[in-house]
């Protein structure tokens, strides 16, 4: 039973790390905060069920697909919405001000264009659902699968930031964009690439969670708060910390929920979102980073 | 300024033209004109909070639904008018108690805070419910629809009358110094905290109030719907469209929401939400002064 609900807490930790690093790659380059973010996990996942059930394609194949499709709508977010007004400090500060506003409309709109054409109807598809068993834990394959690809990504993610230059750079945007332009780095093209990841990485987060649970176009909400709790536990910008703190959340939620009862799942989540905001905002380990 | 008795004189007319709603005798009429009120005051009473202070709130559907709530549950113990006040008391209470610790969130920080807020104190209450075994909530014998409109009606005045003192007053020039530059504000003694939750617990009693009016009018209680966050966006939205800072903004807002509604909302709900959605995106890129900035600089220029 122990090993089970470990299992399962590692599981939904993966995920929620996955979908907090792209939120947190907007958030450390660009300082916008995306509440569309779990919007973009819809879209993955709608992606990855179409894909299976009209032209029978794997999700691992969508994995790629959606890659490229949400890179491509972050290229467009970036170049109709925002490249304008990052280009000007003045309008780079009312954009900052305003910036949860506009993706709160856009979340409105990613929403209810899903229920418009897909209905609001849930959905589902079957895909490695054998059981495999190990040291007194089952599970499905496309559990493993989930583990394995977000474990890639995240190791992935991290390796890039710690050993290639373009990595460095991409930290030194986050740390200091003023700083960083001045040693040369091209802070513009940063900010449109960690916008593209950041949509991507979403976008198979969102393939990875239609293997494993049902879809529906208001599914991304929850997403995007579980997303915040652990990007605000790990520090606001801070990559590796969001991923441990994804972890974190993962444990408590599955041992919350183990402990209690189903019906409190919400408002366990509700409730660390709210009391890390108001006992620490600047994160629970890692540094602080300036609220302006 | 020669404008100042002007508009005065506008709101005026407004008020009274649409207090005579009533006279016309239609049933769908009124329901429009009820519409229009409740929109008038919520907006009127967020943008105390959010508007002056650029405290943005996403969760102000939190204090109507609290007012939803303890109407319907008070309902069984008093008569309505003591219920309706007891809404806007208890929506000016959960301010007060959470507006300390809330309220020194700040910036994108707060704005989140208060979206995620809103959606626990709604899952407390769905919790609550499903305890009680409730799962929704009728109420029978409530007052005429002509009654609850002009009480409505009312609540629009007395927030529209809030907003346009707070522009010209101490008050009002406080906040607005907590929106420029809040340490700055703070340090030539301008007393932040008791003004920003003064403005707090004041935008949250009218949408208490509100909330109780509409359950009132649709006989119905559910928890999900009471506190549903497009509220809130709804909220933002048209605030936002209107213009922020200026009075006549929620008002030339709800205009345009409810002739949108009318058109979209009932044939096409998705559609209208996403043209929601892509107005709040244009206006606060494009247009951020609102309508109500478009028509005084239009009349500017004529």
């Amino acid at each position: 039973m122990f090993q089970q609900l470990l299992f399962a807490a590692v599981v939904s930790g993966a995920l929620y790390a996955l979908v907090a690093l792209g939120l947190n790659l907007v958030y450390g380059s660009l300082r916008l905060l995306n509440i569309a973010h779990g919007d973009l996990v819809m879209i993955g996942a709608y992606v990855a069920f179409w894909s299976f059930t009209l032209l029978g394609i794997s999700p691992v194949v969508s994995l790629a697909t959606t890659t490229v499709l949400c890179a491509a709508f972050g290229f467009l977010v970036y170049v109709v919405l925002l490249k304008r007004q990052l280009g000007s400090p003045a309008l780079a500060q009312r954009l900052e001000a305003n910036s949860l506003i506009i993706f709160y409309g856009l979340s409105v709109i990613l929403q209810n264009g899903a229920s418009l054409a897909f209905s609001a109807t849930s959905r589902g598809y079957q895909f490695l659902d054998g059981v495999h068993s190990f040291g007194g834990v089952s599970a499905t394959g496309s559990m493993l699968l989930l583990l394995g690809v977000a474990a890639a990504v995240t190791l992935g993610a991290l390796a890039f930031l710690r050993f290639h230059v373009a990595g460095w750079s991409l930290l030194a945007v986050i740390e200091r964009k003023d700083a960083a332009a001045v040693v040369g780095v091209n802070v513009e093209r940063v900010q449109m690439i960690s916008i593209c990841a950041g949509f991507a990485i979403a976008g198979v987060a969102g393939v990875l969670v239609s293997m494993t649970q049902q879809i529906t176009p208001f599914m991304g909400f929850p997403f995007t708060i579980a997303a915040f709790v652990v990007v605000i536990m790990g520090g606001l910008g801070n990559i590796a910390a969001g991923i441990a703190a994804g972890f974190v959340l993962g444990f408590i939620e599955t041992f919350g929920v183990a402990l209690t009862s189903a019906t409190y799942r919400s408002i366990l989540i509700y409730g660390i979102f709210v009391g890390v905001l108001l006992l620490r905002p600047q994160g629970l380990f890692g540094k602080a980073v300036q609220a302006r | 300024m020669t404008g100042k008795p002007f508009m005065i004189a506008a709101f005026a007319i407004v008020a009274g033209l649409m207090a005579l709603v009533p006279q016309l005798g239609s049933e769908y009429w009124l329901g429009v004109a009820f519409i229009v009120a409740m929109w008038i005051a919520l907006i009127q009473s967020w943008s105390l909070l959010s508007a002056t202070t650029g405290y943005i709130s996403l969760g102000h559907a939190v204090f109507y639904g609290i007012g939803a709530y303890v109407l319907v549950v008070s309902l069984d113990w008093m008569p309505v008018p003591y219920a309706l006040a007891l809404s806007g008391a208890a929506a000016g209470l959960l301010a007060l108690v959470v507006g300390l610790p809330v309220l020194r969130v700040k910036g994108p920080y707060f704005v989140i805070l208060t979206f995620g807020f809103a959606e626990l104190v709604k899952n407390l209450v769905m919790l609550l419910e499903t305890r009680l075994g409730q799962f929704s909530r009728m109420i029978f014998d409530a007052p005429s629809l002509e009654a609850l409109y002009y009480a409505m009606l009312v609540l629009a005045v007395i927030a529209t009358a809030i907003a346009a003192w707070t522009a010209q007053s101490r008050f009002g020039r406080g906040l607005a110094a907590i929106r420029e530059n809040e340490v700055a504000a703070e340090a030539i003694g301008v007393p932040v905290t008791r003004l920003k939750l003064f403005a707090f617990v004041a935008s949250a009693i009218i949408p208490g109030i509100v909330g109780g009016l509409l359950v009132l009018r649709t006989s119905y209680f559910a928890a999900d719907q009471a506190f549903d966050p497009a509220v809130s966006f709804t909220i933002v939205t048209t605030a936002i469209v209107g213009g922020l800072g200026r009075v006549s903004g929620p008002l030339l807002g709800t205009l345009f929401l409810v002739i949108l509604s009318e058109l979209l909302w009932a044939r096409f709900p998705q559609a209208y939400m996403m043209i929601l959605g892509g107005l709040l995106i244009v206006f606060i890129l494009f247009v951020p002064q609102g309508l109500a900035g478009l028509i005084r600089k239009g009349l500017g220029r004529a």
